[in-house]
């Protein structure tokens, strides 16, 4: 009996230890934080979007021009003192992200930004000791709003919500646990690196991760048990199988309940829609509107031989690709170019600053090149110049569209 | 639509049920499950090549052209299986009463939890535009292009594209990507008469469903009992990157994943029981997967060198062991070794820098960053659950059973080889980049875990008795070899 109260007791003292130390707890710290700054949401300024005064807190209806909202507050804080962030919201929704902003006395200019797990139900609470720049004295602190990026649709992003006030306190225990459960059990949105790894959070409090804690606790636990109550062969493997199997269970658990919290965001931006509205409703609407307007100007005349797309990005060319398929387009790049010597080829830039028309000429050039430049025609092969020239035949923002022509002039 | 829908779901299905059903001695435990697993995923790659080979010309009435091909084949398959069906003892049933009824109960919370995710996936698949940068960058491009163009054409290098200016020709950064899945497209897109991504991209449900089917029904046919049979079903379809792949749907590794898993139990059933038709059954899913991705290659590579190694007599052995080892001093002295790889062409590995045509030279060196980000990916995200904590430590653990069951070990010895070429790659080539920045490390390490599963199935099979409550289902067949 003796034994496995002594036993219980160290599986208490090994899971605490485990934790304190993923929570990065300071050993000297006490229970509960001894100092707490409470700053109410109405106290905040409304810097983008619009906001009103609800009681205590700060109703948020409307988004800046670029689809961003800004809330802040001038303030008086040590960071060395105050490092842990609570903030609450009501109603928030799932297709924003949300950033903590805040100014430094040592450098008044900038502004800093840290992205933030999204606000649940409740307090959440960050751990800011791993962000850089929290330090010294800070001056002004803040949250930004803005449509969660590779994800959600911009149009449909904003719905209004209730900031209900943050809290800075010292560390401490329970802060420090409270920052845990956060980094652990909140949710992560969509991000094109899903496909590929579910672990790199955006924010920039690196939290510990869960698994090799779990793991620790769980070999701790066991080698415990080995050498309280002395388990060997086949009962220890039992043990160890059923502990294993919890563990899994566990954080299949929260793998769900993170992959439901996921799909509810897709649930909020596409259901009940038909098709051809959730196909318009992409991450990437400006490059999904460039290339409609692209296929509408093809589908009143023959379909060119070829599009050749540029962008600064090589995400957005290539999404534009894909959107314009079938048309047959390809990226534009000088190196893989060698020789296009076919008429009725158009080029297609978006969002590029790399190519400009140079219209006494009738070609573009490649501005980034040293000394002369690149030219177009040189890329399309020596045959081309005198005998061919570009003419833009679509410009709507940052689209531009030109034709290769046959003959000197326009 | 709705008829033509349900038509091409179900003619595969049944191609595919077909021809395990008349590939493998039926009626062992779990042969249903087998058949209809395997059935969902081989009819979609039997539908795919069905396309490719009848309806290039038209992929717009793809259905019409390829299905009347894939419903006489699968009728000559049902022929052959109906043969052998009736021919086949009875299986022996394992009654439910000697399971403990708390047992059942946490296997069915076990089945809703998929069952909850398989909805949440699907949900995810018929809502959403095509989500993954891949997926619509290279996966889904030449399907778009062939189904909305009505008929084939051919992809090529940006310098042949450059150098052939014809409308006809086409290009992309993955020009040179096998053509299965975009064939697959192509014959939903054909039903449905339009490019509806969420109708194309739903393959990747059914691909999982079938996955977790097929590989419950062959641990099952290997002697697997039914509960823990489907406890390793449970941990294979909770892996979190296992059900990102189906609901952010458009990537192949997933495919290759189980197309893999799928060899390698057919290869162990052969090891196992004899079954020539599992043998063959191994064959052809091996020789599909360059088919799906460029690096089945390695993998076909790698299976087929190792299947046919550990099948020769001892004596042969000995000599391929010494041949092999012939090349490789050759290569060493020469400082260069030409290997051929179906599907990528030769690839020329030297001393500094292996060559892969289509993929570019990769240099050799250590990359210690890489290291760090490979453990990460393995131990640290929330990628596999437990997975890579447990496998190492059973497998060392067992090692006296992995020793005593020769099949056993050969999977050990391939997956091993595997991870080795992995370790490599991502450790001591240029490739370090992808494990550092996370974007295809977890996905390379995806092909090799069904049939990590399937090692870890069966070594709980060869657990004794006392490790374990239940008895498995039926003994099961020594390895003679």
């Amino acid at each position: 009996m003796i034994r496995r109260l002594a036993c219980a007791l160290a599986l208490v003292v090994v899971w605490l230890l485990v934790l304190a130390w993923a929570a990065q707890v300071r050993w000297d710290s006490s229970l509960q934080p001894q100092q707490r700054r409470a700053i109410a949401a109405r106290d905040f300024r409304v810097v983008l979007g619009a906001g009103t005064e609800d009681g205590d807190f700060l109703r948020v209806g409307a988004v800046g021009e670029d689809n961003s909202a800004l809330q802040t507050v001038r303030a008086q804080l040590n960071a060395n003192d105050l490092a842990l962030l609570r903030y609450r919201f009501d109603g928030f929704p799932r297709t924003l992200e949300l950033s903590f902003v805040f100014r430094t006395a040592e450098s008044p200019d900038d502004v800093q930004a840290v992205t933030v797990p999204w606000p649940g139900d409740g307090w959440v609470s960050v751990d800011l000791r791993k962000v850089p720049g929290w330090r010294g004295e800070i001056t002004e602190v803040g949250f930004a709003e803005y449509p969660t990026p590779q994800i959600a649709p911009e149009s449909v992003a904003f719905r209004p919500f209730r900031f209900d006030g943050m809290q800075l306190w010292s560390s401490s225990w329970r802060g420090s646990f409270a920052a845990l459960y956060t980094s652990w059990f909140g949710y992560t949105p969509w991000a094109l690196l899903s496909v590929s790894a579910l672990g790199p959070q955006r924010e920039v409090a690196q939290p510990a991760p869960l698994l090799p804690f779990a793991m620790l606790g769980l070999i701790s636990s066991l080698l415990a048990v080995a050498l309280i109550l002395r388990w060997r062969g086949a009962a220890l493997f039992r043990a160890a199988a059923i502990a294993a199997i919890v563990l899994w269970v566990l954080l299949d658990l929260d793998w769900l309940s993170d992959l439901r919290a996921k799909h509810l965001l897709t649930e909020s931006i596409y259901a009940g829609k038909s098709w051809p509205e959730r196909e318009q409703l992409t991450p990437d609407q400006d490059i999904e509107s460039a290339a409609a307007q692209v296929r509408a100007y093809f589908a009143a005349r023959t379909v060119p031989q070829r599009v050749l797309v540029a962008s600064d990005s090589k995400y957005v060319f290539l999404k534009m690709i894909y959107l314009l398929l079938p048309l047959n387009a390809a990226p534009l790049q000088a190196a893989q170019v060698p020789q296009v010597a076919a008429p009725d080829t158009f080029v297609l830039l978006f969002r590029d600053s790399v190519w400009r028309f140079d219209e006494a000429r009738g070609t573009l050039v490649n501005a980034q090149e040293p000394q002369s430049g690149t030219q177009v025609e040189r890329v399309f092969g020596t045959s081309f110049e005198g005998t061919r020239r570009f003419e833009p035949v679509l410009e709507s923002g940052e689209l531009h569209l030109y034709a290769l022509r046959a003959g000197g002039g326009r | 639509m709705t008829l033509a829908l349900l038509l091409a779901w179900t003619l595969p299905w049944a191609a595919g049920v077909a021809v395990f059903c008349a590939l493998t001695a039926p009626r062992l435990p779990g042969w249903v499950a087998a058949a209809l697993g395997h059935g969902l995923v081989l009819g979609l790659l039997l539908a795919a090549l069905a396309v490719d080979l009848f309806a290039r010309s038209d992929t717009a009435h793809a259905l019409q052209h390829a299905g009347m091909p894939l419903a006489l084949f699968a009728m000559v398959c049902a022929i052959a299986a109906a043969r052998r069906l009736r021919h086949a003892p009875g299986v022996a049933r394992e009654p439910w009463a000697n399971v403990h009824k708390w047992k059942i109960a946490l296997a069915l919370i076990a089945l809703a939890s998929l069952v909850w995710r398989g909805w949440l996936a699907a949900r995810e698949i018929m809502l959403r535009p095509t989500f993954p940068w891949d997926a619509w960058d290279a996966w889904a491009v030449k399907s778009k292009v062939w189904f909305l163009l009505g008929h084939y054409a051919p992809f090529v290098s940006m310098h042949d594209w450059a150098d052939g200016p014809s409308a006809e020709i086409f290009t992309g950064p993955a020009w040179s990507y096998p053509s299965a899945l975009s064939w697959m497209q192509v014959w939903l897109a054909s039903v449905v008469g339009s490019w509806i991504e969420p109708i194309v991209n739903l393959p990747w449900l059914v691909l999982w469903c079938g996955m977790l089917l097929g590989h419950y029904g062959q641990w099952r046919a290997l002697g697997v009992a039914r509960m823990p049979a489907l406890a390793f079903v449970y941990f294979l379809g909770s892996l979190p990157l296992l059900v990102v792949h189906v609901a952010l749907a458009g990537y192949a590794d997933l495919w290759l994943a189980c197309v893999f898993g799928f060899a390698v139990l057919a290869w162990l059933r052969w090891r196992e029981q004899h079954d020539y038709g599992q043998l063959l059954l191994a064959v052809l899913c091996a020789i599909a997967l360059p088919w799906l991705k460029l690096e089945g290659a390695v993998w076909l590579l790698l299976f087929a060198g190792w299947a046919g190694y550990s099948s020769l007599p001892r004596r042969w052995r000995r000599y391929a062991l010494g041949a092999f080892g012939v090349l490789a001093l050759i290569g060493a002295a020469v400082g260069r070794l030409m290997l051929p790889l179906f599907g990528l062409g030769w690839v020329h590995v030297e001393l500094t820098s292996i060559t892969i045509p289509v993929i570019g030279t990769l240099a050799i060196g250590w990359h210690e960053g890489a290291f760090a980000g490979a453990a990460t990916a393995l131990f640290a995200q929330p990628n596999w659950h437990l997975l890579w904590w447990i496998a190492p430590a059973l497998v060392v653990w067992r090692w006296r059973e992995l020793l005593a069951n020769r099949a056993l070990l050969s999977l050990l010895v391939l997956l091993l080889a595997g991870f080795a070429f992995l370790a490599f790659l991502f450790l001591f080539t240029d490739a370090a980049r992808w494990a550092e920045s996370y974007t295809a490390i977890n996905r390379l390490v995806m092909h090799l875990v069904p049939a990590a599963l399937t090692l870890l199935a069966l070594l709980y099979r060869e657990l004794p008795a006392i490790h374990r409550d239940t008895a498995p289902a039926s003994a099961p067949l020594r390895d003679s070899v």
